[in-house]
């Protein structure tokens, strides 16, 4: 269960708006609206993303507020759900597909249109019995000092939990950055963003 | 404050590294003495490239010759993993680019009792006392970084340290 146990690695993030008095109410309604939900049907590559609870990947029900509000701190996970096929297998299938549908049909070479419908039949198919790759990736949030900590470092990953999270909660994150920690010494920030890189056993600029 | 400015974290790694080697591991931040050394990971890269271009890991990862012979053949630090005690805490961590991004933290032996609710409060409050061991490091060397001591004596140190003179 994400920030409760075992190492950590994240990406720290400063929560921009201010906290709404209602945000117990909002805060539930929002993860309930953006909660994962099993799409059906995906196409190729496509990912599915919404909330869960950190206790179970499958729990999506967020009217228990112990489950996700710990005194001052809101922790949930972000799901990620994509399925994908093999390549070399699809293609060989396609193929296949192709030959018979030549021999059937007499002809040396099929339309592309038939290609096209043939190889998203089988796209569509394998999907249909192929299992989704599940990530779940916590975030805590200290609601009143609006910071927050996601379990991920990846950027892709990350731009897809700032969406996600602007959607449900209508507050910005921006990433931390050193500069930071110069709130208690705001006389080094502008010198400091001005200086240039060193050059390291070949003189400083 | 929305800038990552990645050359200052590079050289926050590089002066903390040197920092750290000159005072026999002790640094003091904020009136208070801590211990602080490289562990088992640095990863290099390119001034003007974000892949790594070296890593080395194990043991003595900070004494090995080629981790001083990538920043003085002007590789710049990427990630670099620390190890830091205060009281009777310690601290591995990983800190990673522009961000700070952590990896691999692993926090002080905490107590085990109480609830979810317990467990988070106390794992939040030690991720946070290591924030602000970081924020005054990050302090400390900005003060260093904008001051004509940086030109002066800091990077002719560390230019000596890494031919081995100091």
């Amino acid at each position: 269960m994400g920030f409760l146990k075992g190492r950590l690695t994240f990406r720290r993030y400063r929560v921009i708006d201010p906290l709404p008095d209602d945000f117990r109410d909002r805060f539930e309604e929002a993860l309930t609206d953006q909660a994962f939900r099993d799409p059906g049907s995906v196409s190729k590559g496509e990912e599915t993303v919404g909330w869960v609870r950190t206790d179970n990947l499958l729990e999506t029900d967020f009217s228990n507020r112990d489950k996700w509000l710990y005194t001052h701190y809101l922790m949930a996970g972000m799901r990620i759900d994509k399925k994908s096929l093999p390549t070399p297998l699809v293609r060989a299938m396609i193929e296949q597909r192709i030959e018979a549908w030549c021999e059937e049909n007499g002809r040396a070479r099929a339309p592309a249109s038939v290609r096209s419908d043939i190889r998203v039949n089988i796209e569509n198919d394998l999907l249909a019995r192929t299992l989704p790759t599940v990530k779940m990736i916590p975030f805590c949030w200290n609601l009143p000092e609006g910071w927050l900590l996601f379990e991920n470092t990846s950027d892709r990953i990350n731009d897809r939990f700032r969406t996600l999270f602007r959607n449900s909660f209508g507050v910005t994150l921006e990433a931390f950055t050193p500069l930071d920690f110069l709130v208690e010494t705001p006389e080094l920030v502008d010198p400091l963003a001005a200086v240039g890189m060193t050059v390291m056993g070949g003189g400083a600029s | 404050m929305t800038e990552s400015l990645p050359h200052l974290s590079t050289e926050f790694f590089t002066w903390l590294w040197w920092a750290s080697e000159q005072g026999g591991g002790r640094l003091t931040v904020d009136g208070e003495e801590i211990i602080l050394w490289v562990d088992d990971r640095l990863a290099f890269r390119l001034p003007s490239e974000d892949a790594s271009r070296a890593v080395l890991t194990g043991a003595d990862t900070a004494r090995a010759a080629e981790a001083k012979a990538a920043l003085a053949a002007g590789k710049v630090i990427k990630e670099v993993r620390l190890r830091i005690q205060w009281d009777d805490r310690e601290y591995g961590v990983t800190l990673k680019g522009a961000r700070l991004d952590v990896g691999g933290l692993v926090l002080p032996a905490l107590p085990e009792d109480g609830d979810e609710q317990d467990r988070l409060m106390i794992r939040m409050e030690a991720i946070e006392a290591l924030w602000a061991v970081l924020g005054a490091l990050y302090r400390r060397f900005a003060a260093v970084r904008v001051a004509d001591d940086w030109h002066q004596e800091v990077v002719p140190g560390i230019e000596r340290w890494l031919k081995g003179q100091a």
